[in-house]
């Protein structure tokens, strides 16, 4: 009766999504090394796009990877169309492009994780998209950790009790975007944005470096560790006993930061928030 | 601010209120192999509470210092990590160490003034990593102690490690002496196989599909066969063993764990006593393995042989174990559930030590089409469909099926749909102990056996031991250690027309 076949080895692994990396060649080097790794060690179909000048572009299938290389930007809804799959969740990793294409990819892809250096106005265009799709963005991802360490914070109640009383947002890094969304979440969360004043502060080195937020005498305090890889972690409120801990930051590579995003389908309403008041606080900006 | 708003959306997993956690049984195998490893994976994948403790307990002369470098040593063993990583510093900061005899209130004096020393903790877990016969001692100590019981001061669990008596009337009494000093919410007894995310996923898969449901039953599943293979011998728990048995070790708690998974009606909502109040109808509702006095259960215990290219003794010549032993180092049992949805179909179960290959598996088996429409065609077809539910070591789910082999006329072969675990979702799949260890902070049961599942488990045992008493010791097959057990198990199956699958 048994066994004609070997069960553990044989078969077609059952795939959980198709991955489609979207974005101008200079942009594509880093996703293409991401996907290769994904699709041998997580179950996704990869898929890479690289605009160029080309109706068909020339096409690169292996069994579980296809690369397009040099597809007009233009024909991007067409290629999504024909190569997603209707049995699998399609998500777009946007590298850069269009905006205005955002809109069409929409309409064909399950969830869209933007990843752009410049990212105010692919934000603006993709406010609009919430209600179409699932939206998220890699800066968010990055911010995972950080927004569940102040979270800890607030687990504390007498921290709960003191941050109606805060009023200070200090964020340091490397990335003032990433700060800008971060403010905007917890400003949000907090209910503080008409008092709380927030102060970005560029440097180089890590996308965030140090995290502050208080009022002159009670302070919270997220501080990346010279290794890069650990946060150090100091509150100190009124009534509670003042509490240092180090904590891992967990791998941020990219790899790492995708396969997070890809274990989630749903609408990230804590995100869509944040982007809002983002936007809407830049919106005398072009 | 009532509850804590920024949690609103975040991705990650609840993490507990502030504990403590209390170790007995500190400096032993199981701390050291599993519990201090899970819990720096914990603190790495930020599960723990913002104010974590642990305080370790047994009688080896150890400080404070000396436990925080056990915890080092056993993270570099077991879990790969450097020294000098941050984690576990920040980590091992928050360990503290207590010596003393388990039998001493002294030592819980010293445990009672240390725990408030700690400040901010909402509540403790003490974890019994201790032999068995020491369970009763630490559990009325902590009673007296007034550490048991539910306080105002903040929640008290206990968490017992398998095994849990070694009969009905042990476990009963285990069961009483516990309940004596700690409610039945405030206690969970480990079995790590319930920590594994197939086997959790086995609740998912079944009752969060649609598809399955309506064919899992009587009219459409043949069999079902539970198999916990191990490539081990006894190693060095002989004196543990000699006295357990394949039958008290795997079958009492694991196996009958995963039975009762695949088995139980669906619950109304995924809460700890739904699911459980089923999963213990599956064993109220089994037939009883011992029938005028003889049990429909085979055993065995292997001889000498070859694991893995190395030769290997039998268990008689292993450290530690009597020359003469009967213990039974592999069963195989067949179990039958009366109830609506089950009656008729047989459930094997069999387990065994130095077996060709470690693996754990539940295979179920549908029924062949009622027409072989390509029985001329292909006449050496079909294969029943095949359900395999791999629970380790490659935690995944593969569906058999029949499909036409390309440029023939119709010749039909099966194939395999595999899902793993492992790669499907790209991120780590977490330790059992990391899972239990953590809903226990968090108050939740539901992977954890109840009082009454380990008594109704044992009401099933204990005869069959008894039995065995009975009948004469030179009955016990021998098996060949790498071999799928001895010939005596595929006798019951033959008997049903059926054979162990071959894995
Ligand atoms: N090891 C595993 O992988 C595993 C797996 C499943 C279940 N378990 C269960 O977990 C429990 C602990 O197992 P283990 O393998 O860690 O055992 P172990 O290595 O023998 O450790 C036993 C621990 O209990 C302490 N202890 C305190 N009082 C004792 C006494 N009167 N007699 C003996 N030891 C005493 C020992 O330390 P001192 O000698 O310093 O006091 C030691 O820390 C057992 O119930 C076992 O069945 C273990």
């Amino acid at each position: 009766m048994e066994n004609a076949v070997n069960d553990a080895g044989a078969g077609a692994q059952a795939l959980t999504a198709t991955v489609i990396a979207v974005g101008p060649p200079g942009r594509l080097d880093d996703p293409a090394a991401t996907l290769g790794q994904l699709t041998s060690t997580a179950a996704i179909r990869g898929i890479l796009i690289r605009y160029g000048t080309h109706a068909e572009p020339p096409t690169r299938t292996s069994e579980r990877f296809v690369t397009l290389d040099g597809l007009r930007p233009e024909y991007i809804n067409n290629a999504v169309a024909a190569l997603r799959l209707s049995s699998l969740p399609s998500i777009v990793w946007w590298r850069g492009g269009d905006e205005a294409d955002l809109e069409g990819l929409a309409a064909l892809a399950d969830r869209i994780i933007l990843d752009v250096e410049e990212p105010l106005p692919v934000w603006r265009a993709a406010v609009p998209l919430v209600e179409r799709t699932s939206l998220g963005d890699l800066r968010w991802t990055r911010l995972t950790r950080w927004r569940a360490l102040m979270a800890h914070f607030f687990d504390i109640a007498e921290v709960r009790a003191a941050a109606p009383l805060f009023h200070r947002l200090d964020i340091t890094g490397a990335d003032l975007p990433a700060a800008g969304l971060f403010a905007a979440w917890l400003t949000g969360a907090l209910q503080t944005s008409e008092r709380m004043h927030v102060d970005l502060q560029r440097t180089t080195g890590a996308p965030i470096q140090r995290i502050r937020v208080g009022n002159g005498r009670e302070e919270l305090m997220l501080e990346l560790a010279p290794n890069g890889t650990c946060v150090h972690t100091a509150a100190h409120v009124e009534g509670h006993a003042r509490a240092h801990r180090t904590v891992s930051l967990g791998d941020q590579s990219t790899t790492a930061l995708l396969a997070e995003e890809l274990r989630i389908r749903s609408r990230d309403a804590a995100f869509e928030a944040a982007l809002r008041r983002v936007v809407e606080a830049r919106s005398d900006e072009t | 601010m009532a509850g804590n708003p920024l949690n609103d959306g975040l991705r990650i997993e609840p993490t507990p209120g502030n504990a403590t956690l209390v170790i007995f049984g500190a400096s032993g195998d199981l701390t050291r192999r599993k519990l201090l490893p899970a819990l720096y994976r914990l603190s790495r994948g930020h599960r723990l509470p913002a104010r974590f403790s642990a305080i370790g307990i047994a009688r080896t002369n150890m400080d404070d210092e000396g436990f925080r470098k056990q915890f080092r040593d056993s993270l570099r063993e077991f879990a790969g990590v450097e020294p000098g990583d941050d984690i576990a510093r920040s980590l091992a900061a928050h360990l503290y160490y207590l010596s003393g005899e388990l039998d001493d209130p002294a030592v819980y004096q010293r445990l009672t003034a240390r725990l408030q020393e700690i400040d901010g903790a909402d509540g403790v877990l003490f974890y019994l990593a201790i032999p068995p016969s020491v369970y009763g001692t630490v559990i009325r100590q902590l009673g007296a102690a007034g550490l048991g019981g539910r306080t105002s001061e903040g929640w008290r669990r206990i968490i017992v490690e398998k095994p849990f008596g070694t009969d009905l009337t042990t476990a009963r009494a285990l069961n009483a002496e516990v309940h004596r000093h700690f409610e039945e919410e405030q206690v969970f007894r480990i079995d790590h196989f319930l920590g594994k995310e197939t086997v959790q996923n086995l609740l998912v898969f079944r009752f969060a599909n649609g598809m399955f449901e309506p064919i899992w039953n009587r009219r459409y599943i043949d069999h079902v066969q539970i198999t916990g293979a191990e490539t081990v011998g006894v190693e060095r728990r002989a004196a543990y063993y000699e006295g357990a048995g394949a039958l008290r070790d795997m079958v009492q708690n694991h196996l009958m764990q995963l039975m009762t998974l695949v088995a139980m009606e669906p619950p109304i909502a995924f809460t700890a006593e739904s699911v459980r109040d089923r999963k213990i109808d599956v064993l109220l509702s089994a037939q009883p393995l011992v029938n005028n006095g003889r049990p429909n259960v085979v055993r065995a215990q292997y001889a000498a042989g070859w694991v893995a290219g190395s030769e290997v003794p039998g268990y008689c010549r292993e450290p530690g174990v009597n020359g003469s032993s009967t213990t039974e180092t592999y069963v195989a049992l067949r179990m039958q559930l009366d109830s609506w949805r089950w009656a008729g179909v047989p459930f094997y179960l069999r387990t065994g030590k130095r077996l060709p290959k470690r693996t754990t598996e539940i295979a179920i088996q549908f029924k062949q089409p009622p027409l072989q429409v390509f029985k001329a065609a292909s006449p050496s077809s079909v294969s029943p469909n095949l359900l395999v539910i791999n629970v380790q070591p490659d935690e995944g789910i593969s569906l058999r099926f029949e499909a036409k082999v390309p440029a023939t006329r119709m010749q039909l072969a099966p194939v395999m749909m595999n899902f793993r675990y492992g790669t499907a979702f790209g991120g780590p799949v977490p330790e059992a102990y990391e899972t239990l260890l953590l809903d226990a902070m968090l108050g939740d049961p539901t992977l954890f056996a109840r009082h009454d599942f380990v008594e109704a488990s044992w009401t099933l045992i204990t005869p069959v031991h008894e039995a065995w008493r009975a009948e004469a010791a030179a009955a016990l097959p021998q098996y060949e250690a790498g071999e799928w057990g001895p010939k005596e198990a595929d006798a019951p199956m033959a008997a049903d027309g059926r054979r162990w699958r071959t894995l």
